[in-house]
């Protein structure tokens, strides 16, 4: 079975991007004129954030996407990745998998109602599926039983 | 780790491991192997001195306690899950780009008005414009002008110019107001009948065509020019009929904020599909109202319902086409009587402060 070496650090890295994106967004859909975007027939951010699909009974979808990377964040800690409460490891793994499901409600939105497309949304989309990704692969490592009971097996020396 | 023995000759007997040992490993590796939790499986044979313990990892998590085939098939899941999660957002995309490339290439021909639709827009009662009058609260008013030199195009005066598109839904609900008003000051000939676009908003709202239309009017000039049709090509719509030199002057003169102010120009300062001027004293830019009450309404559904003047869909008509009516019987000071001095072209006047008489 493979170690974690790199996941911990990119899902953190992503966590961090998602959320910033999510904060500008949020902002960006009380007050559109903040928002910055590029605006062609193709993409257009005021377009989507501003459309009847940018909120979920009456919740702007930026401020979901607040409530899903806040908590993501924090399980993508290195200290989560290493804990050995099994809960930890599977409250990640659903929460990717809604991540993962709410992006492709939003992207259909964008294509075939909105008919149009908007980059920082796009991101954000893009920085959940990177995370649903690693951490599904992750998965059979950090679910495993017995997972970090045997993990911090001393070097050779340290015994000696 | 554990040393590995050394033969004393070829044909000798393999060393016997010392008595209490483990497969030949020292008081120091025994120690060490009794301290960690052992996953592997320790030296086959016991007397082969190979391994004698695990190798350590300094800190790095591994897995542990899942045997080969559990831990396959998790592998298998995840990697499964992340293939189908790809798979379905790539086939959004494919859908859309299929969606994209087969564009709706249909659209309404253009064919001669039925008879019956053309008597029941020209013939409408006065009892009826009157009954009308500027009811209807759905209708936007007009931008009146003033101080401008009356309208001329090719050499007739008063003159009304109207500009738009086959293809533009705002257009299709301005025409029937248009072709009602008109009506009352000569008589049309070769009207056709067509639809707006298919694929724009408002799509296929039925109206008429004023591109080869013509009025014959002893009070009014009036030139109607459809700048492109309802058959859409790559671009957009093909082209039809170009302004000429001098009503491209005349669009442009207007396409202002100085004479549309915001608001009345959905464009801000410059005209839009429709736009219609009465004798540069009176302009309509943009729908006079929405052409959504025209969904699903075919020519006769519309045309039978003009002598009502309870019929919602008359009602933003007929007000409409008074103040059109009131626009031109300033710029025929009054005439005929029989139009202007009528009660719903007085109060179209009236509403938009201009003299009809």
């Amino acid at each position: 079975m493979p170690a974690l070496r790199w996941q911990p650090i990119v899902t953190l890295l992503l966590s961090i991007y998602g959320l910033g994106a999510s904060i500008y967004l949020t902002i960006t859909h009380f007050e559109p004129k903040a928002l910055a975007c590029v605006t062609t027939s193709t993409f257009n951010c005021e377009k989507v954030t501003q459309s009847p699909q940018s909120e979920i009974f009456g919740i702007p979808v930026a401020m979901l996407g607040l409530a899903f990377f806040v908590p993501m964040l924090v399980l993508c800690l290195p200290a989560a990745w290493r804990s050995a409460q099994r809960w930890v490891h599977l409250a990640r793994l659903i929460l990717s998998i809604t991540g993962v499901g709410m992006i492709i409600y939003l992207i259909s939105a964008e294509l075939f109602v909105i008919k149009a497309i908007c980059l920082w949304c796009s991101s954000v989309h893009i920085a959940t599926l990177l995370l649903f990704i690693i951490i599904a692969t992750a998965s059979p490592i950090v679910l495993a039983p017995g997972y970090a009971e045997v993990e911090t097996v001393p070097a050779d020396g340290a015994l000696s | 780790m554990a040393d590995k023995p050394k033969s004393s000759g070829t044909g000798g007997n393999t060393p016997k491991p010392k008595p209490g040992g483990s497969g030949g490993q020292s008081a120091k590796d025994q120690s060490r192997a009794a301290s960690r939790p052992v996953a592997a499986k320790g030296p086959k044979g016991g007397n082969t001195p190979k391994g004698g313990g695990n190798t350590p990892r300094g800190g790095k998590p591994v897995a542990g306690g899942t045997g080969p085939k559990g831990s396959r098939t998790g592998v298998y899941i995840a990697w499964g899950a992340v293939g189908l999660v790809i798979v379905v957002i790539a086939a959004l995309f494919i859908v859309n780009a299929t969606k994209s490339n087969t564009k709706d290439l249909s659209y309404t021909p253009v064919t001669p008005a039925p008879a019956q639709v053309v008597h029941d827009v020209t013939t409408i009662p006065l009892s009826t414009w009157n009954k009308v009058g500027v009811s209807s609260s759905q209708v936007s008013k007009p931008t009146p002008v003033s101080g401008q030199p009356p309208m001329s195009i090719n050499g007739k005066s008063p003159a009304m110019l109207y500009y738009g598109a086959e293809y533009c839904p705002y257009c299709a609900a301005e025409r029937w107001a248009m072709a009602a008003a008109l009506a009352r000051f000569g008589t049309w000939s070769n009207l056709q009948i067509t639809a707006s676009s298919h694929t724009d908003v408002d799509a296929d709202t039925h109206t008429f065509s004023f591109h080869g239309a013509s009025l014959d009017s002893p009070y009014i000039h009036f030139v109607g020019v459809e700048q492109y049709t309802n058959i859409p090509n790559s671009t957009g719509y093909t082209n039809l009929q170009n302004p000429t030199k001098e009503e491209a002057q005349i669009l442009t003169k207007y396409s202002s904020s100085k004479y549309l102010p915001t608001g009345q120009s959905s464009s801000n300062g410059s005209i839009s599909f429709p736009f219609v001027d009465i004798n540069n004293g009176l302009l309509f830019s943009g729908a006079s109202y929405d052409p959504q009450v025209l969904a699903g309404l075919s020519w006769t559904d519309i045309s039978g319902g003009l002598s009502d003047p309870t019929n919602p869909v008359t009602q933003v008509i007929l007000t409409t086409g008074n103040y059109m009516s009131a626009g031109i019987c300033q710029a025929t000071h009054g005439q005929p009587g029989s139009v202007c001095t009528s009660s719903g072209v007085q109060a179209a006047a009236k509403a938009l402060g201009i003299s009809a008489s």
